[in-house]
């Protein structure tokens, strides 16, 4: 199960692919707000992946900058009065600071450990915005974070009210970080991570200071990932404390692998199936959650490449059978 | 755990004393809790998600087992060798496939078992949480002097304590202990050393997580049974692992009394903050000391 | 040619009360092949080590090319010429020769690969230096296998070809042969041969007989010091040496 490196052009194989599932989303989903979701997700799912497909770093703590992102973007809009531009940038830079802080005291210390601190400052956020109840709202969360029309330079351009207007631009959004996550992957740094990934003690002896790339991949994902979350808020126009607490870093994480690690397309369909299986089973049984335990167990003990990766696989066999 | 304090007006030094002490059960709870963890990690090198969620079905047990039979020295006894061997099963069956892969697959199974018995928990006791009542032996309070506390606290204090201690002797005089120990370090020498490896890590396993079934039995009848307390007693235990250093006895006792004390005496000073000081005095430790208190590089 | 490159200065590394190294003075000509020998425990590994960045030394200075570079940490010392093979192979397994030869390159560069904004494309001067060491090794018809499907022979060879990727001035080698088959040691032993002709090689080895033909000089280190050093022949006839070694038999 060797997989080599290949490096196609930015706009080839699965970033069509990514183009043609965006697109059928909102034309097959019964509405635009539950594509949205799904959209949203995979962005942050595809933040998660920058780190643990290629970086090889398991972080439990991207619902920190996910919650973290929608709480400042909102609070941004509504006390500041910030447009969605600003809004977004608010979020992006912020997410990259907590995440550059966080990724330097956690990344001093390896494996498991560095997963256990990840987890432990996720939490240190959730009690940070509940203790912080007059501006977040607490356990009650954030209400009434507004969806504010796009404009630039004073200029209104688009209103986004309505969910399919906000899909498009979510869309537009995800595919810019999309094609933005292929040209990181295939750079000089997306190669180097990979390399940490691989064997970190060689990485370090041909010359890399391995910290600097994975404080570096921290921060981008922490980035991406907080301009999730401030797109998240602007969806349902409220920010629940759930958006920061340990089950979103959870959920995120196992987007990720469902989906597949070191697969961008796969970040998309794992958020799509978690997405789905949750809108689905939850109005047909509350304790879905039982279920999603067992597919993780199943998914360890018999699909570790995640769905992708048994897509992969598959065209794989076939296409050794016609060599044959 | 909800603040209780004294009722008397008996001044700011009894209400400190009251708040340590309290603390002092506190942290013995999150000690029990982590050292399973640790215990668990240093043999098998193995990071158990679903620790939080044994926790919660220790709780659980409590609750029922009061129910079912009335008798809490058979709780006690009963809850956590059900958890034990619950975890012992689990091992065999599941966790004893996936120890050859790398960490990320421990943690997604784990974190699979958790969502399961909290699930299971909301399954069979519902989404609310229950109370427990306190048992009627150790109903009351103690009364020193000017200062009363009561009784079930102290007990749970001095329980732990022995148990902690016990546990001590096993880890250090036995054979259990040095097969335990050795094998932290190399596992192939325990191998070497002519024992059932798979053996010794099915005990420790169970063991392990038997100690946060009993963490949870014993905090019943303080703080009661919520489906969902899994994920902040696992958060909890991290952070006391982190502070007292992975694979630490004397880590896990130090760092359990020290988040208990800190939680425990916030709660006078500033209640809402209490958590997120916890968390605070993880990051400090971790800005001076990288490896924990007790931790080695 | 008789400018020193690498040389130390009463290093010691201890390990508690134990001094795996102890007050070692070597001094590596550059241009020439220097080979360290010793028993098992002699103090070759941790001396390695300390060259290469991996220990702290409790005593004493390196120095490189005239600059102090004790406490430069080992990421930091290919930058400066310095590259180093592992006794373990230690390749990127699941990443083509091409790939790993290229990251090597690559590697000398330090933060500039930070860059995440450039395809890898660009950078063609690693692509060239890959294609260029694979020739050299002998791997070019195996460029876009795995590393971890070659033959254990050819990764004891792409292990040191990592180390070339840099360009360095020292060549750090430990254990080059280590594992290697009976038949593949030739191969090995050919191939530091050549290296040696444009490239300052230092190598720790285990196996005597193996550094006589192609070193220029050997170091003998035992118990954490220097026991003897100098020309082939001057140390296969030392008494000495015969003793270490033979009480290592006798062990």
């Amino acid at each position: 199960m060797k997989r080599l490196m290949t490096s196609k052009g930015l706009f080839g194989g699965t970033t069509l692919a990514v183009l043609a599932i965006l697109v059928l989303l909102p034309l097959v989903l019964p509405s635009a707000t539950l594509a949205t979701e799904i959209v949203i997700f995979a962005m942050a799912a595809l933040a998660c992946n920058l780190l643990l497909g290629y970086g090889g770093l398991l972080s439990f703590g991207q619902g920190l900058f996910f919650g973290a992102g929608s709480y400042l973007s909102a609070l941004a809009m509504i006390h500041g009065g910030v447009g969605l531009v600003t809004a977004l940038v608010i979020a992006i830079v912020a997410g990259a600071l907590i995440a550059t802080f966080v990724g330097m005291l956690s990344i001093r210390r390896t494996g498991i450990y560095f997963v256990m601190l990840t987890l432990a400052f996720s939490q240190t956020g959730y009690f940070l915005a509940y203790t912080l109840s007059k501006w977040t709202g607490g356990d009650n969360g954030l209400l009434d974070v507004p969806r504010p029309g796009l404009s630039l330079f004073g200029v209104d351009l688009v209103d986004l009210k309505g969910a399919h207007a906000y899909y498009v631009f979510v869309a537009l959004i995800f595919m810019a970080v999309y094609v933005g996550a292929r040209r990181v992957i295939d750079s000089p740094f997306g190669s180097t991570l990979v390399a940490i990934r691989e064997n970190e003690s060689r990485a370090s002896a041909v010359g890399f200071d391995t910290r600097h790339f994975k404080m570096l991949a921290f921060t981008l994902s922490g980035a991406v990932t907080a301009l999730a979350g401030a797109l998240y808020g602007m969806l349902i126009n409220y920010v629940p404390l759930d958006n920061i607490a340990m089950a979103m870093s959870e959920n995120i994480v196992i987007m990720t692998v469902i989906g597949g690690t070191g697969s961008l397309l796969g970040s998309l369909l794992g958020a799509g199936t978690l997405v789905l299986m949750g809108e689905i089973l939850s109005s047909i049984w509350p304790r879905w959650p039982l279920l999603l335990g067992v597919l993780l167990i199943l998914i360890v003990v018999f699909l570790r490449g995640g769905v992708w990766g048994g897509v992969e696989s598959l065209i794989g066999r076939m296409t050794r059978k016609d060599e044959a | 755990m909800p603040p209780l304090r004294p009722n008397s007006g008996c001044g700011m030094l009894n209400l400190y004393l009251f708040q340590i002490l309290n603390g002092l059960g506190l942290g013995m709870i999150y000690f029990l809790i982590s050292v399973g963890l640790t215990i668990i990690f240093g043999l098998l090198n193995f990071v158990n998600f679903a620790h939080g969620g044994f926790f919660m079905l220790g709780c659980y047990l409590c609750y029922a087992l009061l129910q079912l039979t009335g008798q809490f020295w058979l709780t006690l006894l009963l809850g956590p060798l059900i958890v034990a061997a619950l975890a012992w099963v689990m091992e065999k069956t599941l966790i004893r496939r996936i120890y050859h892969l790398p960490h990320t697959f421990h943690i997604l199974v784990t974190v699979g078992v958790a969502l399961i018995l909290q699930e299971s928990a909301i399954i069979v006791w519902g989404p609310i949480g229950k109370s427990i009542p306190i048992p009627e032996a150790l109903q009351g309070v103690v009364i020193m002097g000017k200062f009363a506390y009561p009784k079930y606290r102290l007990f749970l204090i001095l329980f732990s304590a022995a148990i902690g201690f016990i546990l001590w002797l096993l880890l250090e005089r036995t054979r259990f202990g040095a097969l335990v120990r050795a094998g932290s370090e190399s596992t192939e020498m325990v191998s070497l050393l002519g024992t059932n490896i798979y053996k010794l890590f099915s005990l420790t396993f169970a063991l392990g997580v038997g100690l946060a079934g009993l963490a949870g039995v014993l905090s019943g009848p303080i703080r009661g049974a919520q489906p969902f307390m899994g994920p902040e007693v696992l958060g909890i235990a991290f952070v006391v692992v982190v502070i007292g250093g992975m694979g630490s006895f004397l880590g896990a006792l130090v760092g359990g009394l020290l988040i208990g004390l800190v939680q425990s005496l916030m709660t006078t000073i500033w209640p809402e903050g209490a958590s997120l000081m916890i968390y605070g005095a993880m990051a400090a430790v971790i800005l001076l000391r990288p490896y924990g208190l007790f931790g080695r590089a | 040619m008789s400018e020193i490159l690498l040389e130390t200065q009463d290093l010691a590394l201890a390990y508690g009360g134990f001094r795996a190294v102890d007050g070692v003075n070597l001094s590596v000509k550059a241009g020439t092949i220097h080979s360290v020998i010793g028993p098992n425990g002699a103090g070759k590994t941790s001396l390695f080590h300390c060259l290469t960045g991996g220990r702290k030394p409790s005593e004493g200075s390196i120095f490189f090319n005239g600059a102090d570079i004790t406490h430069r940490p080992a990421h930091a010392r290919v930058g400066i010429g310095m590259a180093r093979s592992f006794q373990v192979t230690s390749l990127f397994q699941n990443l083509s020769v091409r790939e790993n030869l290229r990251l090597a390159a690559q590697g000398c560069d330090g933060d500039k690969a930070l860059a995440f904004w450039r395809p890898v494309g660009a950078g063609k001067a690693h692509i060239a230096t890959a294609e260029r060491v694979m020739e050299r090794l002998g791997l070019a018809a195996k460029a876009n296998t795995a590393a971890g499907d070659l033959s254990h022979g050819q990764q004891r060879v792409l292990e040191v070809g990592m180390a070339l990727c840099g360009e360095p001035k020292l060549l750090l080698l430990d254990e080059p042969t280590s594992g290697m088959g009976i038949d593949d040691i030739p191969i090995m032993t050919h191939l530091i041969a050549e290296l040696g002709k444009d490239h300052t090689v230092m190598l720790i080895e285990h196996n005597m007989g193996i550094v006589m033909t192609i070193s220029d000089t050997i170091t003998v280190m035992s118990r954490g010091q220097i026991l003897v050093e100098g020309k082939p022949d001057a140390v296969r006839a030392d008494e000495r040496v015969r003793a270490a070694y033979l009480g290592e038999a006798a062990v």
